[in-house]
């Protein structure tokens, strides 16, 4: 019964991490790698390692995504004023 | 068997595979809205497993993430505030499906801790759970239109 | 600062005080007067940036 659970959540893991390569649009991969963070915390808890659960938390359900989103805002911008340059 | 553990193994399974469907396909309102309900139906799960394994100690998994799962869909909401605008997300019905499984989930622990100091400091997960995920779909909906710093 | 804006500013502080040690007190694990010193050290902080946070977003 115990392993039931951990193969609930590596299985989750692996389909979240799919779905996160398959995506195209960056801000939409963002999305999904919010959810990969949130997920990746619950395997490392159900395998009884909570306090890299606890960094995974803070790391990935809100500072990875942040930094992504800025990143592909900034290069948008960035892109916009080059086509007003031309 | 333990039935924590089967709860939380239901829980995660459905709420975290229905997440991840919702994350995955359709348009970007329903995303957002998707990955904001990962987070509130994963605090439960946590909480749950917490009392399964009979380890107190794990319920700090919980409050962090019921403090920072609100705090990641914000970003969300303010960084694709433009995109959002046009075709604002609606999940009222969803949003406060997800919190009362959240209460019922926090009520069913509480009755199992009994009254200590164990038993508050579910109540304080709960509260936060619930009213950060409620705020964050108020913004995912475009609801602190008016708040623009920065 | 007159004596009321005086008297005002000490209550606020002593509830967001109150506030804050309570909830140290519900999150620790094990009660001892180590937990309690820090805590109330650190609830006095908290209250001091609290009150700043609160009079820089209402304004007054």
């Amino acid at each position: 019964m115990a392993d039931a659970v951990i193969v609930v959540a590596l299985l989750l893991v692996a389909a979240s991490a799919t779905v996160a390569v398959a995506t195209r649009d960056p801000m939409r991969q963002a999305l999904v790698l919010a959810v990969l963070g949130v997920v990746l915390a619950v395997l490392f808890t159900v395998l009884q390692a909570p306090d890299v659960g606890l960094s995974q938390l803070a790391v990935g359900s809100a500072l990875t995504p942040l930094l992504l989103m800025l990143a592909v805002r900034k290069i948008r911008r960035r892109g916009r004023e080059k086509e007003g340059e031309r | 068997m333990n039935g924590w553990l089967l709860a939380a193994t239901v829980s995660l399974a459905g709420g975290l595979g229905a997440a991840l469907w919702g994350v995955a396909t359709g348009p970007l309102r329903r995303r957002v809205v998707a990955q904001n309900l990962s987070t509130a139906l994963a605090c439960p799960g946590l909480l749950l497993l917490s009392q399964a394994y009979g380890r107190p100690s794990y319920v700090d998994l919980g409050l962090v993430l019921a403090l920072l799962g609100p705090v990641g869909t914000l970003v969300f909401a303010r960084l694709l505030a433009d995109e959002l605008a046009e075709d604002p997300p609606r999940a009222w019905g969803l949003t406060w499906t997800v919190a009362g499984l959240g209460a019922a989930a926090v009520t069913a622990l509480c009755v199992a801790t009994g009254p200590s100091r164990a038993m508050v400091k579910l109540l304080v997960v709960g509260a936060l759970l619930i009213s950060g995920n409620v705020i964050a779909s108020r913004a995912l909906s475009g609801g602190f239109r008016g708040v623009r710093g920065g | 600062m007159t004596p009321r804006t005086a008297l005002l500013a000490a209550a606020e502080l002593m509830g967001w005080w109150v506030a804050l040690a309570l909830l140290w007190l519900v999150l620790i694990s094990t009660v001892d007067t180590l937990e309690l010193a820090v805590g109330a050290a650190s609830a006095l902080v908290g209250a001091l940036a609290a009150r700043a946070a609160r009079r820089a977003v209402t304004g007054s």
